[in-house]
């Protein structure tokens, strides 16, 4: 450990480690384009300029290691004055032309603009233009106007993914991000490119023109691609006269599991949230009152007493898992999560994707949940009830089944074979606590409401239970904290937390 | 809080007679009535709405519109700034891909409800590129049905500026 002074502030540091790094870790703001934490350092920018006493001139704070007694100074005229001609010479030949920049709004270069900005134009030669709105594959659209040559991305392509498909082209002002002849942006990962660029020459064709980013609502969730359980931030607004939808995903930094990235089919997996919001009960196939269907549900469930299937989804959170096995032993029924549909043997990678495509696989042996092929032991049931999944081939060999039950976030084509649909939250709407494929526990926070008529899987058990447990907190409070004695539900708020291998 | 006493008045002989007030009063009217007899062209008020005002100023904040550029095409480049100023949240833009080379980005639907506006011009403020307007002069907008008041592209194109305003 070293001790530093920041601005006449005393701060302990790690001896040795990059002071850009500490600096951003104590919360002093200092303003940076190519240094990435993911990334490391490159030194291109310049932007990042700091004062250290007993140094001649004002050195970048990325690339100095920290020594013992540093006086270092952030603010004052002189850098300021530093940064402003930095900030000038990355605007010679930028085009401003932020009204149609996706990236407004959250724009390191406006953001820096703001700050120490140089208020009026020098330049009297017009500007160097680059090519605009290039489709580079993979859902990026590449602005090379806009760029500051920070080489995030060409880093990115080049260190985390391997696949180099980025490169510098031509010298001086002409120098332009690009890809080479014939070569698209084609790897899993690639739209992290559009989170890692500091400016608007990086945006999502999917996310193009969709939604100015100052209107959307970030909400703390966990990505349901697979079974990695990648943290990611759900961007949703509710504009007027309209229905709250999703626009975006994007990472949420997680050191334990994803870093500071996804891979593009989980970011991209929003658009089944904002697809499947069924808000109708139907009996039959026929459209019917909410109450009435989660009454017969309820009387389904007394008649057939005894030989009754629940046939839960390895994607549901452990709450909800918790919560169907006190429902399936009050009613005599077996519970069983056998499903084959969520696996995926080409899906998986050796970053962040996995094969198996279920979110909360673990928590089914976790909660001592039967997982194996139904078989035999389905003989004596004649009512299935699927939750959470609606992969009704599972059960359509067993003709003694009579009476089938879907509880899903949205009704399959073909729904008259089922005797009794109830609509349940998606994902993103349900808060839940998840069990990664590397034992790593985490909440998902995310509660985006879309429909009031629509209840959560837990709303519709606790109806069924005829208790009042509807809440996670609850729940973890009931039963959770018996089986998982060491973790509480408080410890998995702000981060993930490792189960034990016990 | 203290009380303020306030004196009574109509206690006179005078004001009791109420007959000299009235009085008062016509002498007003009938000058009046006379000097405009005299001279009808110089009537205060208008015989609205055959008659239409003329003196609606520059500043004057009417209906809005969308201009366009020298080319014709639609300034608006859909960047949300109204939307966002907008203290009455009634502009609804949905913005989509340029197809005419001119810029990028434009609005697909730009629609103003006008029964939600309160015609602060906070929009006009806020537009980057002077493709926001409320220099038409139009100062009543009568329609039929709520849904008409909800004004969209064509029709915020199609407005004109008022004459003798600046282009």
């Amino acid at each position: 450990m070293a001790t530093i002074i920041v601005d006449n502030k005393e701060i302990t540091v790690e001896n040795g480690a990059l002071l850009i790094e500490e600096l951003l870790k104590n919360g002093i703001e200092i303003p940076h384009f190519c240094y990435h934490p993911a990334l490391g350092k490159d030194g291109n920018c310049r932007m990042c300029m700091v004062e250290i006493e007993g140094k001649k001139r004002p050195q970048i704070a990325c690339d100095t290691p920290i020594t013992e007694g540093m006086i270092i100074r952030t603010k004052g005229e002189k850098i300021q004055k530093v940064k402003r001609q930095i900030l000038e010479m990355e605007l010679i030949n930028h085009p401003i032309d932020c009204p149609i920049c996706d990236q407004a709004g959250e724009c390191s270069l406006q953001n820096y603009y703001m700050d120490v900005g140089l208020y009026e134009n020098r330049l009297s030669t017009p500007k160097t233009h680059g090519k605009k709105n290039i489709d580079i594959g993979a859902n990026v659209v590449l602005d090379q106007e806009r760029c500051v040559l920070c080489t995030r991305c060409v880093r990115f392509t080049k260190d985390i993914t391997k696949t180099k498909e980025l490169g510098v082209l031509n010298r001086t002002d002409h120098s332009v991000i690009s890809i080479f002849p014939g070569r698209p942006l084609s790897n899993p990962y690639a739209m992290n490119v559009v989170d890692l660029c500091p400016v608007g020459a990086l945006t999502s064709k999917d996310f193009r023109f969709h939604k100015r980013v100052w209107f959307l609502e970030p909400a703390e969730a966990i990505c349901n691609g697979c079974s990695k359980g990648c943290s990611i931030y759900v961007d949703h607004h509710k504009a007027k006269y309209e229905d709250d939808s999703i626009f975006r995903y994007r990472p949420r930094f997680n050191d334990q599991i994803n870093g500071y990235f996804i891979c593009d089919v989980g970011r991209l997996s929003y658009k089944v949230e904002n697809k499947n919001r069924e808000s109708v009960a139907k009996i039959r196939g026929k459209e019917s009152e909410y109450e009435y269907a989660s009454g017969k549900l309820l009387r389904l469930l007394k008649r057939h007493q005894g030989k009754i299937l629940f046939l839960i989804s390895p994607s549901l959170s452990l709450e909800e898992m918790a919560q169907v096995k006190k429902l399936s032993i009050k009613y005599g029924a077996k519970l069983s999560g056998y499903d084959i549909c969520e696996y995926d043997k080409t899906f998986g990678d050796d970053y962040l994707k996995c094969n198996d495509l279920s979110t909360n696989r673990r928590g089914l042996n976790l909660l001592d949940i039967d997982e194996s092929e139904l078989g035999e032991s389905v003989e004596n049931i004649d009512l299935a009830v699927l939750i959470g999944r609606d992969d009704i081939e599972t059960i359509k060999n067993y003709e003694q089944i009579e009476v089938k039950v879907l509880v899903h976030p949205s009704m399959p084509k073909d729904n008259d074979i089922y005797n009794l649909y109830l609509p349940m939250l998606t994902h993103t709407s349900r808060q839940g606590s998840f069990i990664n494929i590397d034992g790593y526990l985490q909440f998902s926070k995310s509660n985006v409401e879309y429909a009031k008529e629509t209840q959560s899987l837990l709303q519709i058990i606790s109806i069924l239970l005829n208790d009042n447990a509807t809440t996670c907190k609850e729940i973890w409070d009931e039963s959770l904290n018996k089986i998982i004695k060491n973790i509480h539900f408080e410890d998995i708020q702000k981060r993930s937390v490792k189960m034990d291998e016990s | 809080m203290g009380i303020k006493v306030v004196p009574r008045h109509g206690k006179s002989l005078k004001e009791k007679m109420y007959l000299p007030a009235i009085v008062g009063g016509l002498k007003v009217t009938f000058s009046h009535f006379f000097t405009n007899l005299k001279d009808t062209s110089n009537i205060q008020t208008l015989n609205y709405p055959e008659e239409q005002p003329k003196d609606i100023t520059e500043r004057y904040r009417g209906v809005h519109r969308l201009t366009k550029r020298e080319d014709d095409s639609v300034r608006c480049v859909a960047c949300f700034m109204c939307s966002t100023a907008c203290p009455a949240e009634c502009i609804f833009i949905e913005a989509t891909e340029r197809e005419d080379n001119v810029d990028e980005k434009m609005p697909k639907k730009f629609s103003i409800d006008l029964l939600e506006c309160v015609f602060c011009g906070g929009c006009v403020e806020a537009c980057p590129c002077d493709a926001i307007r409320m220099d038409t002069g139009i100062f009543s907008f009568v329609k039929e049905k709520r849904e008409d008041f909800v004004v969209d592209i064509d029709t915020l194109l199609s407005h004109k500026p008022m004459k003798g305003g600046k282009k």
